[in-house]
């Protein structure tokens, strides 16, 4: 296995866009990561595509070489990867899989997702669609409701609180305010956080992600070959998948994901480096008891100890450990096919210093971790600078 | 019918088209005393982690459980 870089990177803003298809959301983020890898798409070997149901909200299929022909690639493979919320952490992994082996020298992973075409009602039936329909979507679950479950294991085994979770919507929204691609722009109170209408009891309307439209792109590249492309490449240090079962119930224990900690394991082993070698992180916060789970699972802090440690401002930009800079899926959006290459794009976006008003000292060596349904995939990727 | 203890609950406000009448309503993972869990819905009062529930039956391919009354004679 050799090493590999990213050589380029971009995205569309997050939100609500009427007049941008699927493809076009798409092609916007490709034609921006190949302009800052300095590369024309003919470069491109082969195009992995990560979507979540974009036959279900669009009714278009066939996805990989309906957006990469309209990138200006054609008789490349190009293939589309589904793995729930993680699909295109996991088709990034592919990716670079592709580029380590030697199969190929130079690749293009693009995330995407078009939501906001659907109703709120259709949206969250598309959604179920990654829990086990058989058993728990059958009996009334939603993805909030998988989520509320856990959370309240969560506040019943350790002590964790309303306002734990309310700081973790606070701080998010504090980053993405300063973040001009975040879809929901808004500084809130931990009061208004607190009183929002319940979803899924114990979660209310401030606890769950966002419903959006938006697409990421990033460009692999042997790592040797990097610097022939881009004058600030980043180094994959490691990445891993790992999964479990898709229904909730079938879990022996809730309040932690079997596949966090597994990808985690193996990703930190590829990596040679401990949790404590992390300087910041990208978590996957579809809802703000995912965010506490996901620190502990990534051993940032010890079992039940997430919702303290953001209570105390650990996580905060100025923390000893930040995480989602960004905004995170609570502010930024959550595009769910396109989330798990933003998280690597932001991750870029510090490590080459360009992350503006969100910039953070210790930038040297990032982490994101991109989870899909309740925990049956993981992928996490670290990165860091040449 | 199957007993167990409720090993988390949440009560669902927004659902999608087929459960809106049903709103609010309350799902739970139910660990049974037979070994498994099993996700369902409540009949009756709200219950808590850790109340002991009963099923009550099966409707629409859901099963429905509720709060064993304590004077019961059943399983510890």
């Amino acid at each position: 296995m050799r090493p590999v870089a990213i050589i380029g990177a971009g995205k569309t803003p997050f939100g609500a866009f009427p007049d941008l298809d699927l493809r076009a959301l798409a092609v916007a983020a490709g034609e921006k990561a190949l302009h800052n890898a300095n590369l024309e798409p003919a470069a491109v070997e082969s195009f992995y595509l990560g979507n979540f149901a974009g036959p279900e909200f669009t009714a278009q299929n066939h996805l990989a070489p309906y957006i990469s022909t309209a990138l200006g690639m054609t008789g490349i493979p190009s293939t589309r990867f589904e793995a729930a919320c993680a699909s295109s952490g996991a088709a990034f992994f592919q990716a670079f899989m592709g580029v380590a082996s030697g199969f190929y020298d130079v690749v293009m992973v693009v995330g995407v997702e078009k939501m906001t075409c659907q109703p709120t009602l259709r949206v969250t039936e598309i959604l179920a669609g990654a829990g086990d329909c058989a058993t728990e979507v059958k009996a009334g679950s939603t993805f909030p409701s998988l989520f509320a479950m856990i959370a309240r294991r969560h506040m019943h085994d350790f002590g964790t609180t309303r306002a734990h979770l309310s700081a973790v919507a606070v701080k998010n929204h504090e980053n993405g305010a300063l973040n001009p691609d975040a879809q929901m722009r808004k500084v809130i109170t931990l009061e208004q956080a607190m009183n929002a209408r319940p979803i899924a009891e114990p979660l209310n309307l401030y606890d769950c992600s966002l419903i959006s439209d938006g697409a990421a792109a990033v460009v692999l590249c042997a790592a040797d070959r990097a610097r022939k492309f881009s004058e600030r490449p980043v180094k994959v240090l490691g990445v891993a998948q790992a999964s479990d079962w898709v229904a909730l119930d079938r879990k022996t224990d809730i309040t932690t994901f079997a596949a966090a900690r597994g990808a985690a394991k193996k990703a930190c082993e590829m990596a040679g480096l401990g949790p404590g070698d992390i300087q910041f992180a990208e978590l996957h916060d579809c809802f703000t008891i995912a965010e506490i789970v996901a620190m502990e699972d990534l051993g940032f802090v010890a079992r039940g100890r997430g919702g303290f440690f953001t209570a105390e401002g650990g996580t905060r930009r100025d923390g000893p450990m930040p995480i989602n800079a960004s905004g995170g899926l609570k502010s930024k959006g959550h595009p769910v096919g396109a989330t798990g290459v933003a998280q690597i794009c932001d991750l870029v976006q510090q490590i080459r210093c360009e992350a503006g008003d969100r910039q953070l000292k210790r930038h040297s060596v990032g982490l994101a971790q991109n989870l899909g349904g309740s925990g049956a995939t993981c992928v996490v990727t670290i990165l860091g600078g040449f | 019918m199957r007993t167990g203890l409720v090993y988390t609950e949440t009560v669902v406000h927004l659902a999608p088209e087929r459960f809106a009448a049903d709103v609010p309503y309350q799902v739970v993972i139910v660990k049974l005393d037979d070994g498994g869990s099993i996700t369902a819905r409540v009949d009756g009062e709200r219950v808590a982690i850790d109340d002991r529930v009963v099923e009550t039956g099966v409707r629409d391919g859901i099963s429905f459980f509720r709060k064993q009354r304590s004077n019961r004679i059943g399983p510890p």
